[in-house]
């Protein structure tokens, strides 16, 4: 029997459009802010963009059950990490405990995740981790459901070491993009600009969205 | 030695009276009965040197190293027992393994500094066991940064500029003490550390003896690796050219 | 498998059983099911605190098996939890979790912080990776403020100002939604959210009789209201409608004298003790 209330039994994820850029000098991070059980909208101000160590931060996409989880894990190993190391770890060193998780638990874990983060020896960095437990750096990286839709776009309109203001103006139109197409994706775009300084936080709302042709 | 007969030596897990744990000392004076190993941190990278004594004329050259590979960036020298040494180098290329395997990158070498220390420490606590026998130089040269240890047997660790174990680590240590190592380039320490091998190197008492020459460095791209056979060579002739002008001015003053 | 060598079992819990169960039930077996509790719960953060709500009203399929269950929990002095989902897995795990927290307390010598509290519970709840049915709404204050999570089963959580959950959880939203704003009089909080469990009473099957409010002030004051309002009252009568005496005629009287009865003593006996 198909209950009156099967939303509640589906597991709580984040059906997302989720980005990140290399600048000139860091990275910048989106996502929308939608979060849903089945159809309904369990949280339309949600925040995927989850710290991780001070200049690292990641997107989250999938179960936000086993993101939170696994994000978490890295958060408390990271720390450890730095601790011993006496100095903040890489963002390479970050994506590589994510994809170890990733890739042990891909049979049980339903996860695609951006790590981005800015650090001493590289600079700004994006890696991708998507479901099944791979790690690949990516200038630019785009994930979740939302992004199937903007692939052509950022590929016309991704150019390497913008400036700051500029790609925040790329990140947001291509989360506006990919958020009016697809329905799992919505509310606002949050951003996170990444630098030495470390990271600075944006929110654009709905009605303050780029718009661009709908009908 | 004061400690003999009194009954505080016969376990690292006992201090003696006035706070001191015997055992280990006497693993310091294994160390003291090998050949002489030194580390030389230059402007590029990092030279060790060691000097290798020969006690059959049956010894094939070459064997028996007393200087390893760690990871691809690291080095590491031992003086002391070479069985106790083998062990430690085990668990120091471990450590850089699962390193590698859990982050994706070079272990930092403070990181396997503070690990390998620790280990040879536990080995100082317990009664059933005894510490290791061997003192051993780490180095490596990891973004531009050339960085070198040395760890005791009582597991201290410092990092050094120049440092050097076994028989004559004190003639040594005062040989490096007069060059300004820090300014200089690696193949300049190579031939210096040649040199103060085979001064230091005791005729009378120590036949014959190989020398052992390893870097790593901008040349070699950040790589631990022997020397390359001219740089061997060049640093052989300085040093033997350095032995008879010392032995020349010597006779001159007679 | 050999004598010599005994298998060892697998260790952690095995899921087996629950595959084989989807089976049976896709071949048609009807299982028993659990007793939900088919819920509306709400939280808000207002100026002074949180304010918790819940119905009260606890089913077995259609059945409803307690016209009057509890569903705001107790985790702590400043912290409390509603649940919704399976009863006895939101019962169990709130008050396993207020026990980690009473020992943690004790301790550390300090107010528990609802972050820690959230973190314990969601860990809880995604290691039996959603096997454990409860979707709990957790409010409290500590020394950082007033604080709000909605924690699902599988193990998520979001911090939020106000938020609803179980199946009445739509028509409690709805009524968030419109009149829900930031630093909110305590007055006008309770009242929103007894609006909002009252619209789950009214417009979802799974909720109904009571509205149970429980308000956390910062400082810890705590004032739990315990059927704060009877959402469905039996309606008055209108008129009596006993019948007044004598509508019915006595046809014939007779009269019977009872015989004299006579009470005889029973003398008590010593129990013997030797």
């Amino acid at each position: 029997m198909e209950g009156p209330n099967d939303w509640m039994d589906a597991p709580h994820s984040t059906g997302t459009s989720i980005m990140a850029a290399e600048f000139d000098n860091g990275v910048i991070i989106g996502a929308d802010s939608r979060s849903t059980t089945g159809a309904y909208i369990a949280n339309r101000v949600a925040d995927k963009l989850t710290r991780i160590t001070d200049r690292i931060y990641c997107c989250r996409s999938g179960s936000a059950a086993d993101t939170q989880a696994i994000a978490d894990i890295v958060s408390y190993h990271l720390e450890f990490h730095g601790m011993e190391l006496g100095g903040d770890p890489l963002v390479e060193i970050g994506a590589n405990v994510f994809k170890e998780l990733c890739y042990n638990y891909r049979d049980s874990l339903m996860a695609g995740i951006l790590v981005a983060g800015w650090d001493k020896k590289k600079g700004g960095q994006i890696y991708s981790i998507p479901i099944g437990g791979m790690c690949v750096r990516q200038p630019v990286s785009i994930g979740g459901s939302g992004s199937s839709y903007v692939y052509g776009y950022v590929d016309a309109n991704f150019k390497p070491n913008m400036t700051q203001e500029e790609c925040v103006k790329f990140v947001t139109n291509t989360l506006a993009l990919a958020m009016s197409r697809d329905g799992s994706s919505g509310g606002v775009v949050r951003l996170g600009i990444i630098t030495e300084k470390g990271i600075e936080r944006r929110v654009v709302l709905g009605n303050e969205l780029p718009k661009f042709y709908e009908n | 030695m004061s400690s003999i007969g009194t009954g505080y030596d016969l376990s690292a897990s006992q201090f003696s009276p006035d706070g001191r744990v015997f055992q280990v000392e006497y693993a310091m004076k294994a160390v003291e009965n090998s050949g002489t190993v030194l580390g030389l941190k230059g402007s590029d990278g990092i030279i060790l040197a060691a000097e290798k004594l020969i006690l059959s004329k049956l010894h094939e050259p070459g064997t028996n190293q007393r200087i390893f590979n760690i990871d691809k960036h690291i080095g590491m020298a031992f003086s002391g027992l070479i069985a106790d040494a083998r062990q430690v180098v085990q668990i120091a290329r471990r450590e850089a393994a699962d390193y590698r395997q859990q982050y994706g990158v070079s272990i930092p070498l403070k990181y396997l500094n503070d690990r390998v220390s620790m280990y040879m420490h536990a080995y100082t606590l317990y009664s059933a066991i005894r510490p290791y026998g061997c003192s051993v130089i780490l180095a490596s040269y990891e973004d531009g940064e050339p960085t070198m240890y040395t760890i005791d047997p009582s597991g201290v660790s410092y990092g050094y500029h120049g440092c050097a174990t076994g028989k004559a680590k004190q003639a040594a240590k005062t040989e490096i003490e007069k060059l300004k190592v820090s300014q200089l380039p690696c193949r300049e320490l190579a031939k210096e550390a040649a040199k103060i091998i085979y001064l230091v190197h005791d005729e009378l008492k120590d036949k014959n003896f190989e020398l052992e020459l390893s870097w790593v460095c901008k040349e070699s791209n950040g790589l631990h690796q022997k020397v390359p056979d001219n740089v061997y060579q060049e640093a052989e002739r300085a040093a033997k050219q350095a032995m008879e002008a010392d032995s020349e001015s010597d006779t001159d003053d007679l | 498998m050999s004598v010599l060598c005994p298998e060892i079992p697998a260790p952690g819990f095995s899921f087996d059983n629950c595959r084989r169960n989807v089976m049976l039930e896709n071949k048609g077996l009807v299982l028993p099911k659990a007793t939900k509790t088919g819920t509306t719960i709400v939280g808000i953060i207002y100026k002074d605190g949180v304010i918790l709500g819940a119905d009260t009203r606890a089913t077995e399929d259609t059945t409803v098996a307690d016209k009057n269950c509890e569903k705001i929990h107790y985790i702590a002095p400043n912290m409390y939890c509603c649940g919704a989902g399976t009863a006895a897995d939101t019962e169990m795990t709130t008050q396993m979790i207020s026990s980690q927290l009473e020992l943690h307390r004790l301790y550390t010598g300090r107010v528990v912080r609802v972050a820690t509290a959230n973190q314990l519970l969601k860990q809880y709840l995604f290691r039996y990776q959603g096997y454990v049915g409860a979707a709990l709404v957790l409010g409290g204050v500590d020394t950082t403020g007033s604080h709000l999570y909605c924690i699902f089963p599988h193990g998520s959580s979001d911090q939020l100002h106000y938020t609803t959950m179980g199946s009445g959880s739509l028509a409690a939203m709805a009524v968030f939604e419109s009149r829900w704003k930031p630093d909110m009089e305590e007055a006008e909080g309770v009242q929103l959210v007894r609006d909002a469990i009252a619209a789950g009473i009214f417009n979802d099957l799974g909720s109904g009789s009571n509205v149970d409010i429980c308000i956390i002030r910062k400082g810890g004051n705590v004032d739990y209201k315990r059927t704060y309002d009877e959402a469905n009252k039996k309606g008055q009568k209108q008129n009596s409608y006993k019948y007044q005496k004598g509508t019915t005629a006595v046809l014939t009287t007779k009269v019977v004298d009872v015989e004299e009865v006579t009470v005889r003593r029973i003398e008590t006996e010593e129990m013997d003790t030797a």
